[in-house]
Formats: C-alpha cells, structure tokens, sequence
C-alpha cells in the first residue's frame, strides 16, 4: 500500500475511509444502547388465572343470589395493589342478562362480563337496566352495546369494522354450588378480544 | 471512483445548513473547540462534569417514568426497576454510579483550578458559583440517594431534617418550608428538589458558571462514561433494605462526600456546629480564596502559602472521609464507644494535618524546582511534549479495523449478558465498548490530522522536463534567466526546474496525496 499511495486508483480515498471507519465505529458504540428501548414498556405484573368473580362488596358472585337484570364493576386481573386496580383497563362490566335474553337460567348462558373499555374513543360505558334501555352506554359519543353479543348497534363503535365492533369478553364458569369463576383468558382479536381494540364474533 | 463523503448533498447538505443557522443563536458565543490530538484532560474536567451532569439527566428522567415518589411505594418502585423492568438495572446503575463520579470530577475540577490559580484574572464571579454549584451537587446527590427510601436513606433524612432544625432562630421555618413535617412529605419534596428544583438552580448557575470557550474532548467524555458502567458492572449498587418503621435499621454511613462531614458529628459535640458551622466554614472560605489570595503568579509553585492550605485541605478531606466510613468492626465494644469518635484525638489529627501539609508542600516545591533546572540542563534529551502514534497509514488503518472487529464482538456479548439475565456481566461490556470506543476515536482523530497535516505531494518532475525542451519553454526560460541575471553560468535546463523540497516523513508514503478527482471540490474540503 505504501508504494502504491500516491498512485492510487479506484477504491476509497483515505479520508472516505476513515470517514466510514468513523461513521461504523460510531454505530458499534452506541448499538448496545439500542436494546435499552425495552425499558419503556412496563412489563406486565398480573399473570392470568382462574379466579373466583369477587364482586364491589368482597363476596364471590353466586348465580342462586345474583340479581337479574343488573350489572356490577368487576376487576381482572387483579393485582392486589389498589391503585394498579384502580386501572380502567382492569376493568369489566359483570352483568347478568334480563329475563326476555335468558338471564333467568341458573347457567353461564345468563351472565356476561365485558370490557368497560368503549371500543371508540376509550371511555368507560356501562350497563342501563331501566326499562327501554337494557344496554350498555358509552357516555362519551353515544355508541351503545347489546348484551347478548358485546356488538355496538348504535353510535360511532357500530360503524367501526370487526374486529372494533364487539367488545373483549371473558369466558366465565359457574361450579355445582353456583359460584362464578372467571377462566384464564387469551387476549387476541380471535378469543377473548384485545381491551380497546375489540373481538371476532 | 464515482462516490465520494466530500459532497454536501441531501441530508447532509441539509445538516451543514442547519449548522450555519446556529450563526445566529446564542451558542456561537460559546467556543466549543474538539480537540484534534489528545490533550490533558485537567483542563477540561468542568466540561466532563457537566457531560456526566447530561448522562444523570437523561437517566434520571428514564427513572422517573417508574419511581413513585411515596413513602410506602418507593423502595418497591426502585426495586422493580431493578429486577422486573427491562435494562431498568443499567439505568439504576449509570444513575447512581454516574452521581458519584459527578461529584469526584467537580472535587477534582476544583483543586485543579485551585492549585492553577485559574480563579485570578477576573474569574472570581467563575469560581465563586462553581463553589456553589459544588455544594448543589452535593445536594442533589444526598437527595438522590434519600429517595430510595431505604433505611440508610432514613437515617440521612432524619439527620438532614435534624440538622436543619438546628439552625439557630429559623432552623424550624426553613425545615417546615423546603422538607415539610414527616417522613411521607421529606420523601416527596426530596423527590420534588431532586428532579426539579437543584436541577434548575444548576442549570442556571451553570449559565453564570461556563467560561466562553469549552473543549469538548470526545475520546475522554466516552472514557468517562465507560468508567461510570464498568464500575456499575463490578460494583452494582444493591438496593439496600427496605424501611421497616417496627424493625431498627442497622449500623450505617452516608455516601462517601459526606462521611467527612458525618466524622465531626461522631465527635458528639452540637450538631449544629459539627454538622453545618464547620462545612459551612470550608465552604465560605473557598468562595473567598480569589481575594486572599494576593500573589501575583499563577502556578503552585509561585504561590506556597496558599498551596499549603490546599494540601492541607485535602489531606483533611482524606482523613475525615476516612474515619466517617470506619466503625469498628468489634461487635463485643458498646456501640456507642464504636461509632463516637474521641474529638481531642480528632482535633489533634486535624491540627496535626496543618504543620504536615505545610511540609508536604515546601517538599513538593522544592522537588519540582529542582526537577524543572533538571530538565532545562538535559532540554535537548527531555521527554517530547506532543504525543505521537509512530505507525505507518497501513498499520493504523489496520488498528482501525481490529477494533471495530472487536467493538461487533464485544456488542454481541453485550447482548447475550443481557439476555441471558448477566445483568452487570453486559454493563460491564457496554463499559468495554465506551472505551474502546475512546481509543478508537483517538486513533481515527489523529489518522484523519495525519492526512490533513502532511506536506502536499511532490510535483512530477518527470513530466516537466520534456516541456523544458519544447520552443515556448526555453523561450520562457531565457525570459527567467534575464530576469535572474545569473551569469553563473548553468545553462542546463534541468537545474532550472522548480525545486521541489524532498518529502520526508508521510508524503512518499502516499499520505496526504490529493487522490480525490471532484475538480474544483478543493472549498469542500473544510474540515
């Protein structure tokens, strides 16, 4: 190379080879800190298992002594730390069906739990037992649910396509003694739904 | 060759415009030079203090998306943060490591200045908020480490909260003020100050603080940082135990800035004295040095009284810093007898360090004097000042290579510790790669001055001499030969041609050669 310097022809000119010997030496050093990224997303906590419906008041949910026609607040997963489960994420709305859709049944075709999450614009919808209504709500922009299914029929969440259309359910389970259980869920679109996004009917 | 890094084009056209828009702001006034060779990094320890202050403030702010500043959730917080989040253990560390050599490199930047005299010629306001940017620091970092919550950092709130009431009169008020009433208020106002309030009161001594002219030194600022996560890597800092208000916390010490402080409290006199009035003292007495100091020389050597005292400051510091860490470690001794230290035998070492530093001192000086006539006698065979890499271009392109072959390696094993759960295994090579980083930048600098600084390359002179021989030269030359009135009489034509000087060092290696064929990119070629 040394004889050869002055005469180079073709290939990089010194200066471009430093340059790019500086440009990759630069990448290689900082590279290792690319993986730090994964600091940013809060690795989840709760682990999903099969776990008994605890209702506002403490008590396990039993379909013997559940009112029909009425919903409650219920949290899953449950963390156990109050303000992790203060999350509207963690959120479900535990209802048991009116008379005329089956909610009379001592089986788990007459209670549904939802996601409160509105498949619209994130806000917390509930279920209306009054007469006439017998739906959930979302107070934000008016999209309503029907309980059978978990599919918006009126508002913006209606017109949304399937899979943002029906709301994320979870599979629940009623043993010989009439309590409620939830079953492990899987959050994707095809089972259980993913919270906020939505599931396939 | 058809491709060049010369052109300004696209993106980087479009960076160089950006960087001529910086015309018109504030920072030109500030004169940041990167040096092009290594220089002695005691001439820009300030400039290293404020990039580790930049590496705590992007690490402290990833920390804040998972700290919750509450008496009963903090020490879980940070605990999570070190064992459940994603590299939140090399966060935690380059924070917590990072706070120490922070304040080490402002201690050493303030000596280095002190003993340089650089506070004379109207540096005084310079020094006197760096003083107190120094006692921020210290600040900051006991704030940092307090809100861990644990129960050494308990303690350190109580004696805080407890010293600050002991200040005569309006102790009490300025205690209800900055720390509020309790545990669960210290806990969330030291978070507040930590995060917020002693970092804007930095930033703006800082704007008081920064001379008009930086050198911002890449290859040292990379060594710094990879100390900072080598040291995190062998000595992760744990997590201490959590504060338990029915279990008695343990024997402990503060951080290693302030057990020279927590030695005069072990003396058992008043706390406000031990603990305030006599830092206090040191603290004034630095910010007023520049107008004690009458002489009229800046070296240390010229100026032996206040050497002196540096010397013996120093050596104070070393002392104290090293009896507040030491307990005796014998358990069967009471424990009060273990942790009180006897202040006449403390004051006599304290007293004692004066006469001694005042010694040290008339020592050193006369040993560099004597060094210095030395080295005047033997000028021709002294050591050379400027330090040079003796390789040939291959060779130093080879380096070049070598480490980038190591840096892929060394990143892969990086990355595998980290995977494999070796948390301070992969700090610890992330360290490696900052510093090999710091030696690869060298060698590339002082290749790419290599190149910039060779001599041009000779001038063919074989293609000149058959122009001599054609009509239109010669007549030419006789123009020349008139004009020279050489009547010498050397009429050969070949000792007419342009004397070329011999290239003696790089150029006949090739260095320097413009090999770039870009005609007319020559005003590219700024630097």
């Amino acid at each position: 190379m040394s004889e050869l310097g002055t005469k180079k022809s073709g290939g990089l000119s010194r200066r471009d080879f430093l340059k790019l010997m500086g440009a990759a030496g630069t990448g290689l050093a900082f590279a290792p800190f690319v993986p730090f990224g994964n600091y940013m997303p809060n690795p989840n906590q709760a682990s999903l298992e099969k776990v008994p419906v605890i209702l506002p008041d403490g008590t396990q949910a039993n379909i013997n002594t559940y009112p029909i026609n009425h919903a409650e607040v219920i949290t899953y997963p449950s963390t156990g730390d109050a303000a992790l489960d203060a999350e509207a994420f963690r959120k479900w709305q535990f209802i048991r069906l009116p008379e005329e859709l089956g909610g009379g049944k001592k089986d788990s075709n007459a209670i549904r739990a939802y996601s409160m999450i509105c498949l619209h614009l994130w806000c917390l919808w509930k279920y209306w037992p009054d007469e006439g209504r017998k739906r959930g709500e979302c107070p934000c922009h008016g999209s309503m649910y029907d309980p059978m299914t978990g599919t918006a029929f009126v508002g913006p969440a209606s017109v949304q396509a399937a899979p943002s259309n029906t709301l994320p359910q979870l599979t629940l389970e009623i043993d010989s003694d009439g309590f409620v259980f939830i079953l492990p869920p899987k959050f994707n679109a095809n089972d259980n739904g993913v919270i906020g996004y939505g599931r396939f009917t | 060759m058809a491709v060049s890094l010369e052109r300004r084009t696209g993106a980087v056209g479009f960076f160089y415009w950006l960087w001529d828009g910086v015309d018109r702001t504030i920072f030109t006034a500030i004169k940041f030079s990167f040096p092009a060779r290594f220089v002695s990094p005691f001439g820009f320890l300030g400039m290293l203090t404020f990039s580790v202050f930049i590496i705590l403030g992007v690490s402290g702010a990833l920390l804040m998306f998972y700290y919750q500043p509450m008496l009963d959730r903090a020490w879980d917080s940070v605990q999570f943060i070190n064992d459940e989040v994603p590299f939140g253990f090399h966060i935690r560390n380059i924070h917590y490591h990072g706070s120490n050599a922070m304040v080490l490199l402002a201690v050493l930047h303030m000596y280095y200045q002190y003993f340089s005299g650089r506070y004379k010629i109207r540096n005084e306001v310079l020094w006197m908020t760096g003083v107190i940017l120094g006692v921020v620091t210290i600040l900051e970092a006991f704030t940092g480490y307090d809100v861990i919550f644990s129960e050494r950092a308990e303690l350190a709130i109580s004696i805080a909260a407890s010293l600050t009431t002991s200040i005569p009169v309006v102790g009490p008020t300025i205690r209800d003020a900055a720390l509020g009433s309790g545990f669960s208020d210290f806990v969330l106002r030291f978070y507040a100050q930590h995060v917020f309030l002693l970092p804007i009161v930095m930033l703006g001594l800082m704007a008081v603080h920064f001379p008009r002219f930086l050198v911002f030194d890449v290859p040292m600022v990379m060594a710094i940082g990879g100390a900072i996560l080598i040291t995190g890597g062998v000595f992760p800092i744990d997590m201490g135990f959590k504060f338990e208000p029915t279990v008695p916390p343990g024997v402990t010490v503060p951080e290693w800035y302030l057990t020279g402080i927590y030695a005069f409290m072990r003396t058992q006199y008043d706390k406000f004295v031990t603990g305030l009035l006599w830092p206090l003292l040191f603290i004034i007495s630095l910010v007023l040095i520049p107008f004690i100091d009458r002489y009229k020389k800046f070296s240390w050597r010229d100026r032996p009284i206040i050497t002196a005292f540096g010397i013996t400051s120093l050596a104070q510091i070393m002392v104290t810093t090293y009896w507040g860490f030491y307990i005796s470690p014998d358990v069967s001794v009471p424990l009060v007898e273990r942790l009180v230290i006897d202040p006449i035998f403390f004051y006599s070492t304290m007293i004692l360090m004066v006469p001694l530093g005042f010694g040290f001192t008339y020592m050193m000086i006369k040993l560099a004097n004597e060094a210095e006539r030395k080295s005047k006698l033997a000028k021709s065979t002294g050591p050379k000042k400027v330090a040079t890499i003796n390789l040939s271009e291959k060779w130093i392109n080879w380096l070049l290579v070598a480490l980038l072959a190591f840096q892929v390696f060394l990143n892969i094993a990086a990355y595998n510790a980290a995977l494999i759960g070796m948390k301070n295994i992969s700090l610890f090579f992330i360290g490696i790669i900052l510093l090999v980083f710091a030696a690869f930048f060298h060698i590339y600098r002082y290749s790419l001055s290599q190149e910039k600084n060779a001599p041009p390359p000779p001038a063919p002179v074989q293609e000149e001499k058959p122009k001599l021989a054609e009509p239109d030269a010669s007549i030419e030359q006789s123009k020349l030969l008139e004009g020279d009135s050489l009547p010498k009489g050397k009429p050969e034509p070949k000792e007419l041609a342009p004397e070329v000087p011999i290239p003696k060092t790089q150029a006949d290696l090739g260095v320097g050669a413009n090999n770039n064929p870009n005609l007319g990119s020559g005003d590219l070629n700024k630097p």
